[in-house]
């Protein structure tokens, strides 16, 4: 970079932070803030929404009405039971067929690969789906719910991960294959390890849809015993009418995005490089 | 964008398959070898996406109800009762314009976001962190903090409301800014992701060609716009299109939000298919679907294609 070009950046760069932090303020802090400080209110207090601190700390009746009333630990349970078997499939299943789209130039293949990309575009068409989990004798259940989430969401990971395998070099398999590796031993031992930074950008971009959905959850799942956290907070923020109980439904949405923030915390700097170099060279 | 979260696309389906290496490559048959590698995934999208994709078309047509197990073909009539109610076309348009809201303030502020963002300094990481967390938080909880903070009480009639003395607005009540609302609140949550994309595809421009351009005297709003805009199509592709599917098929924000009002204001055809799933017309909802289905691939299928053809002649 020039040094003029570079003085400028030094020069503005104090401003941009500032305009940054400006922006940030209404954009994130204010929302959340809102949402962390009225759940420690009172109802009455945190019906006039305001900013403020609470003048009366409410903050264990709140979070622990939201175990009581609000389905949260089955909710919870259910999200991991639905979340970690479809990443896991998706991961597993889609890197498999990856492999064999990015190694073949079969017309076949091909075929098939266009079929699992045409997923990407489309929406899935949900009212035929609880037939199908019908005709299957497990609609309703989350074992029908996230053998549908598996078959939506397979399709992107397999475009990603074949664009990914494309770049490997063929010549490390086919040693392999010389050193008398099975298939299968060279696709766990050699080919996974290998794709581990699309496999990474693949599981943040799955949990972050699989563990926020409403929709398909809604229509898929039957009964508060199978309810997602979503699902979850949906009932519990519409049990009473029109009038929200802002204090229960905040302290409902910190504790359901909660697992998600730890994990994000923990793996900040992975996920945000994940994204921004892996993604796109994926 | 909803549910159909995707990654930066590298390459297109159909440029990847055509991007190969050209280096001299047996050309491989299917084995018995490579078939259990294939089979697990195409099994679990054919029965979980393609079977019922396929199904949505004699389903828009029929009366199914969920309850029993004889479905009848009743022609065009589900189709007739939306019109005569007004849903079908409401709910068209309210998706539309919801979509393209959504879009314009997703990708004005993303980019942006990205342009400030660019250089991994100690800051910016800072900031992008920040900036990321709306994506965490799901849309449902997000439409209820906006709720709150657009309630006529709520911290932004307050905020106002120190400029304007007594200003008090209902923005969720009022049909026009409802819209607007819940689509603006779609395109906060996933702003993050977006703006993600595009510091990647600002990052990919060489250093070399912006350098080259500046000594050529080109000022810096000339080199954004015939050396940087140009090489960010990709990102530019990706972003337009994974936003604007995601808002043709919104559903938690308004959900929590609106509940479609004021009126049928904001209520999307997503909102809709719930809405009769929940009378048990699965016929109707089915219907609606398919009216989903069609709006992507009017709307987005022709838009991929105008765009990709933009990025081969930039």
């Amino acid at each position: 970079m020039s040094s003029a070009l570079a003085r400028r950046t030094r020069i503005t760069g104090g401003i941009r932070y500032i305009l940054l932090a400006l922006f940030a303020v209404p954009w994130v802090l204010v929302p959340l803030w809102l949402l962390v400080v009225n759940s420690f209110k009172t109802e009455r207090a945190a019906a006039d929404l305001t900013l403020a601190l609470p003048e009366e700390w409410r903050l264990l009746e709140n979070y622990a009405a939201v175990f009581a009333d609000g389905n949260y630990l089955t909710g919870l349970r259910n999200s991991l039971l639905v979340a970690i078997p479809t990443i896991a499939a998706v991961l597993i299943l889609g890197a498999m067929a990856a492999w064999a789209y990015a190694r073949s130039r079969s017309m076949t293949l091909q075929g098939l690969y266009y079929l699992s990309a045409l997923s990407i575009l489309l929406p899935p068409a949900v009212i035929p789906t609880i037939f199908v989990l019908t005709t299957l004798g497990i609609d309703g259940s989350l074992a029908g719910y996230a053998l549908m989430m598996i078959g939506t969401k397979m399709g992107l990971f397999v475009f990603l991960a074949t664009g990914f395998v494309k770049g490997i070099p063929m010549e490390i398999e086919e040693s392999a294959a010389i050193d008398g590796a099975s298939r299968v031993r060279t696709f766990f031992q050699i080919l996974l390890p290998l794709l581990r930074p699309v496999m990474f950008v693949g599981a943040v971009l799955l949990i972050i849809a699989v563990w926020n959905d409403l929709f398909f959850a809604q229509l898929l799942l039957r009964g508060p015993d199978n309810a997602t956290l979503p699902v979850a907070l949906f009932s519990f923020a519409s049990a009473s009418m029109n009038i929200i109980r802002w204090n229960e439904v905040f302290a409902h949405v910190v504790l359901s995005s909660l697992p998600l923030v730890i994990v994000y915390i923990i793996a900040q700097r992975q996920v945000l490089a994940g994204l921004t170099e892996g993604g796109v060279k994926g | 964008m909803v549910t159909q979260l995707q990654a930066p696309p590298v390459s297109s389906p159909a440029g990847s398959a055509s991007a190969l290496p050209a280096g001299p490559r047996p050309r491989r048959r299917v084995t018995r070898r490579t078939w259990p590698f294939i089979i697990p995934s195409i099994v679990l999208i054919c029965v979980f996406f393609t079977v019922p994709f396929l199904l949505n078309l004699p389903f828009a047509f029929s009366s199914w109800t969920g309850y029993s197990s004889d479905i009848a073909l009743v022609g065009l009539s589900n189709f007739e009762l939306l019109a005569s109610r007004g849903i079908l076309w409401t709910s068209t348009a309210v998706t539309v314009v919801y979509a393209v809201i959504c879009m314009l303030v997703q990708n004005v502020v993303s980019l942006s976001l990205a342009f400030a963002l660019r250089d991994n300094t100690w800051g910016n990481t800072f900031f992008r962190s920040l900036f990321f967390l709306p994506v965490l938080i799901s849309p449902l909880a997000g439409g209820y903090i906006w709720r709150a903070i657009l309630d006529p009480e709520g911290p932004l009639n307050a905020a106002i409301g120190v400029v304007v003395p007594g200003f008090s607005f209902a923005w969720l009540g009022d049909p026009v800014w409802a819209l607007f609302s819940v689509a603006f609140v779609d395109a906060w949550k996933w702003c993050g992701i977006a703006t993600l994309v595009y510091i990647a595809g600002i990052n990919s421009v060489p250093r070399e060609l912006l350098e080259a351009a500046e000594i050529d005297g080109a000022p810096p709003w000339t080199r954004f716009w015939k050396v940087t805009f140009p090489l960010l199509a990709p990102a530019f592709t990706f972003n337009v299109v994974t936003t604007l599917i995601g808002a043709l098929t919104a559903y938690d924000v308004v959900a929590s939000m609106t509940q479609g009002g004021p009126g049928d204001s904001t209520s999307t055809l997503n909102f809709a298919v719930v809405q009769q799933f929940g009378y048990s017309f699965f016929g109707v909802a089915s219907s609606l679907n398919l009216f989903v289905t069609l709006l992507v691939i009017v709307v987005a299928i022709p838009l991929v294609s105008w765009l990709r053809r933009r990025e081969i002649s930039a």
